[in-house]
């Protein structure tokens, strides 16, 4: 049952694909057929998902070709259930959000070539989390890559996003590349020839350390570059404010999910038991990311490069607690690991769901306003009603306040962290303490970003002409971020019914059932949730919020039973309020570049002009940057080495066709030796 | 039953009845050791009620998140105010959460707190809400991390438990790290609830105000409904470093006579905090904006060592 709705969906998406191709006169026709066809596909693929995890089944799909090389097996377990569910949710959303979104390209571009990749790029993501076999994987996985690098230059005139996608396609190929090096170094001990993920499932105890180290390594890299963890994150802050925002809401919503979707795969399936230190170069990594993440999100006036940096950040939240995960698992507290699974699993799909509605209000505003610099807007929440909430219930949720999802992940990583005191070895609590520490500034940063991301675009006066006339969004666009909005809230009040779902993923990679520890029943006869810790309730605690609203207002309205409200200007001194006195996204986290300039090393310029010298100033202009110091330091200098080595190389590239014949002589010799060997 | 609603009524008396009287009882010492007479103890709730029986003027620019800011800041210290023992070890929302929730729900008020500063489009609000939310993000992983040595060291994150087992064993209230906690904690206090040295409390200029500054706009009942939230945020905080490390006298179940000495106790204590806070907003001048973050840094080291003194003496 399950595996024919897959397939089905995705020859839906595929069937889509197609069509937009067929309609070359009625793009619209094209690209709207294609997007419908996308929505259905990913109902078909949701209710796969939601039947494979509600009884924790696992289902294989094998097609045999005639003679073929490639042994095109899928695999759909509890893992990639879940990353189907989370994955086509965003996808069925994200396509009807697109209906009304693309119409900013209609008769201006090519949009039935935007709803093929569209849907090409739906279903490689759904490919990838189910390719149980390395050749399929990498298959897949490049399609994913070539289909995300298309859709990041479909706005291809603008020469920063060429350079933002030939980054992207340069990075994620030096990834795939790894990757390739870590399936072959396993390949080699595996013994048999089909390059089968269930064979590699078996390598784990088998492959001399030396080698599952180098692999270890190589896959951090190889999955870190499309997770854009520090330093490789590079690609991710150009790719996805480049690309269209229905793209990009897929993308750092769910696509660089994938990623993390590889590190269970490696880390808990293949190369099992790993050793425990492996989990802390993963801790590491994933706090560094979340706080370097944050911090550059923290500065940033672009509202979309904002949200990707905040990407960076959210995966880094997540990696900790795969890392984590690991750390248990290699001594083999297996509870305490399903634990840290949960925050990191839970953390995930409360990613993809707020990052999405984030992303799909951006895209609203730039819709409305045609920009995406937040020091341009100011005053959208009168202009924009519907948008303006729908956001701000985006920004609550990443920034953890309760009673809104991300408050419940958050609450799930500390509790792991806190747990980290149960390891045997000192260094390690340490460690695990000081991500604790680092998880928190993060959390507190991430709130000062987006009160500045909301405060700022949605606030106050509107500080340019575009954001004065702005309108609201074609209903689609607001209904579609309406139900992420409404699953933010929901998977915020009721977090055991998320845990279920969780659960099978834990039962299945950590062969442990630990929610019937982990939730109990409080007098609101609502599940809550309790660690070794404590517990938690958070719909509990929100009806309590209701109730002592209603008790405070009424007691105010006794108090004073006429309240009423005048409106009068804002007091400026003396001077009519204009929107030039308001407060800018660069004057908002002015503070933190002086608290952080270690880190950010801005650069500012004042210069005057005068009328009369030195008395009366005519204008000033200021300029403030922060100087990218991975770009400068650590890219800068491996790119010119590259470039270096290939100026040095040149000369054996003579032209001359003799030269290239002896090249070929003298390889087919080599490779005779060695052969003869 | 009766107890579930004896409590909860108890508490939301002692914290919401009595936070403007510490706010008085602060006021007049400080005025007193300058040599002032000062306003009577009892003027925060003269102002209050003044301010609860007028009308309010609201700013053209603002949008509905103004209006909602006064009662969400308000309605989560209140929640706060059910999570946290105060006279009694039993707590009444219990099993609702944790000191994560009290973080978060004080993230909570601080972010619509913020929002609507930025929402009368006035710079000098903008100016203290960035302010704020400077100080919040060093200050708020402090309290994280001190709350959590607390935590480790009482196998809790559960307030009414940590209450409880040091009130048990009270010994391990000597050891190093939750002296560290109790450090890092004061400094946090004083920096979240925006005292001298970090914020002064008692001015609008723009060249000091933080908090006052995100309250300009507000009048009336809006105004009332901020300023009694951040005195019982104030007073919530007090009560969470006086039951954590001083929780001796609180009552462990719902006798009366119990509660009655808790009470007793608890004044002497809130008083004595109050005190020392008086003595260092007389002994410092306030800080310079961007040293803060040095204080509050050391703070945010005091807790990690405090963590990780804990797991060296374990």
């Amino acid at each position: 049952m399950a595996e024919h709705l897959f397939v089905i969906s995705v020859l839906l998406y595929a069937t889509g694909a197609l069509l937009a191709l067929c309609f070359f006169k009625w793009q619209k026709a094209g690209n709207f057929i294609s997007l419908v066809f996308a929505a259905i596909a990913s109902c078909f693929s949701i209710t796969t998902a939601v039947i494979l995890l509600s009884n924790g089944a696992t289902v294989r799909l094998n097609f045999s070709l005639y003679h073929a090389i490639i042994k095109y097996n899928f695999l759909l377990d509890p893992v990639s259930s879940y990353f189907i569910l989370a994955i086509s949710s965003i996808s069925f959303v994200a396509a009807i959000y697109s209906i009304g979104y693309t119409r900013l390209y209609i008769n201006k571009r090519d949009t039935r070539f935007l709803g093929f990749l569209y849907n090409l790029f739906l279903v490689s993501m759904l490919l990838v989390v189910t390719a149980n076999n390395a050749l399929v994987f990498m298959i897949v996985w490049e399609l994913m890559t070539i289909v995300s690098f298309f859709l990041v230059i479909y706005e291809h005139e603008n020469p920063a996003n060429m350079k933002a996608g030939f980054i992207y396609i340069i990075m994620a190929h030096i990834g795939s590349a790894l990757l390739a090096v870590a399936f072959f170094i396993m390949f080699a001990h595996v013994g048999t020839w089909d390059f089968g993920f269930d064979d590699f499932r078996k390598v784990g105890g088998r492959m001399p350390e030396v080698y599952k180290n180098v692999v270890f390594f190589l896959v951090i890299i190889g999955f870190g570059i499309k997770a854009g963890i520090f330093p490789l994150h590079l690609w991710l802050p150009m790719a996805h404010p480049a690309a269209p925002t229905n793209v990009s809401m897929v993308m750092s919503g769910v696509m660089i999910k994938t990623a993390i979707y590889g590190f269970i795969r490696f880390y808990f399936e293949f190369l099992s038991p790993c050793p425990p230190w492996w989990g802390v170069v993963i801790l590491i990594i994933g706090a560094t990311s979340a706080l370097l993440g944050i911090l550059y999100a923290l500065v940033e006036k672009d509202i979309k490069t904002l949200l990707a940096y905040s990407s960076i950040e959210n995966n880094g939240l997540i990696i900790i607690c795969i890392g984590l995960s690991m750390i248990f698992k290699s001594y083999n507290l297996i509870a305490l690991s399903s634990l840290a699974m949960i925050a990191g699993l839970y953390h995930l799909v409360n990613h993809a769901v707020f990052k999405s509605l984030l992303f799909g209000c951006a895209g609203n505003v730039y819709y409305a306003t045609h920009t995406k610099n937040i020091d341009d807007l100011g005053g959208l929440i009168k202009r924009m009603q519907i948008t303006a909430p729908l956001f701000l219930v985006g920004v609550l949720s990443i920034s953890a306040i309760p009673p809104l999802n991300g408050f419940v992940s958050e609450w799930f990583v500390f509790q792991s962290l806190l747990n980290g005191f149960t390891m045997p070895s000192v260094i390690i609590k340490i460690i695990t303490i000081i991500c604790g520490a680092v998880v928190a500034l993060t959390g507190a940063l991430v709130a000062t970003c987006f009160v500045k991301a909301f405060g700022i675009s949605f606030l106050a006066m509107p500080r340019t002409e575009h954001a004065k006339h702005a309108k609201e969004v074609p209903v689609v666009m607001y209904v579609s971020m309406g139900l992420l909005a409404v699953l933010c809230v929901f998977m915020g009040l009721f977090p055991a019914k998320i845990m279920m779902t969780v659960n099978h993923v834990n039962t299945h990679v950590l062969g442990i059932d630990i929610v019937n520890s982990l939730t109990s029943y409080d007098w609101l006869q609502m599940k809550i949730v309790r660690t070794n810790f404590t517990q938690l309730s958070p719909k509990s605690a929100f009806v309590f919020g209701l109730i002592l609203l209603g008790i405070t207002f009424g007691a105010l309205t006794l108090i004073r039973p006429g309240f009423a409200r005048k409106f009068y200007e804002t007091w400026t001194c003396g001077r009519s309020p204009e929107p030039r006195l308001e407060y800018t996204a660069t004057a908002f986290t002015r503070p933190f570049k002086t608290v952080f300039a270690n880190l950010y090393r801005p650069q500012r310029e004042v210069s005057m002009v005068y009328t009369v010298p030195k008395f009366f100033v005519k204008s000033i202009s200021y300029v403030s940057e922060v100087s990218p110091i991975f770009e400068k330091y650590f890219y800068g200098p491996v790119s010119q080495f590259v470039l270096d080595i290939s100026n040095k190389v040149r000369w054996v590239h003579t032209g001359s066709i003799h030269i290239y014949l002896t090249y070929i002589f003298i390889t087919l010799i080599i490779l005779i030796i060695f052969v003869g060997k | 039953m009766t107890s579930n609603i004896i409590l909860p009524i108890l508490q939301l008396i002692v914290i919401v009845g009595f936070s403007p009287l510490v706010k008085g009882f602060i006021n007049k010492i400080e005025a007193r050791l300058q040599s002032r007479r000062g306003a009577s103890i009892f003027q925060p709730y003269y102002n209050l009620v003044k301010l609860l029986q007028k009308d309010a003027v609201v700013s053209e620019t603002s949008s509905w998140i103004f209006r909602a800011t006064p009662y969400v800041t308000f309605v989560s210290i209140l929640i706060i105010s059910l999570i946290v023992p105060v006279l009694s070890v039993k707590v009444p929302l219990n099993f609702t959460g944790d000191i994560i929730l009290i973080i978060y729900l004080f993230a909570l008020a601080r972010f619509f707190l913020v929002l609507s500063s930025l929402d009368t489009g006035s710079a000098f609000g903008g100016m203290g809400g960035s302010r704020e939310m400077m100080v919040s993000s060093m200050a708020e992983p402090a309290m994280i991390l001190s709350l959590f040595a607390v935590a480790l060291t009482a196998d809790s994150t559960n307030l009414s438990n940590i209450t409880n087992t040091l009130l048990n064993d009270s010994i391990l209230l000597l050891n190093p790290s939750l002296l560290l906690a109790f450090a890092a904690l004061g400094v946090v206090i004083i920096a979240e609830a925006g005292r001298i040295p970090v914020d002064n409390p008692y001015t609008h200029l723009e060249l000091t105000m933080i908090h006052e500054g995100m309250l300009l706009e507000f009048s009336g009942r809006y105004l009332a409904l901020a300023e009694w939230a951040s005195s019982m945020k104030l007073l919530v905080l007090l009560t969470i470093l006086v039951n954590i490390f001083l929780p001796w006298g609180i009552a462990d179940g719902l006798a009366f006579s119990g509660l009655i000495i808790a009470f007793a106790l608890y004044v002497v204590k809130i008083g004595f905090f109050a005190f020392v806070i008086v003595i260092v907003e007389m002994s410092f001048a306030k800080l310079r904006l961007f040293r803060i973050p040095n204080l509050l840094g050391t703070a945010f080291i005091l807790s990690i060592l405090a963590i990780i003194s804990l797991y060296v003496v374990r």
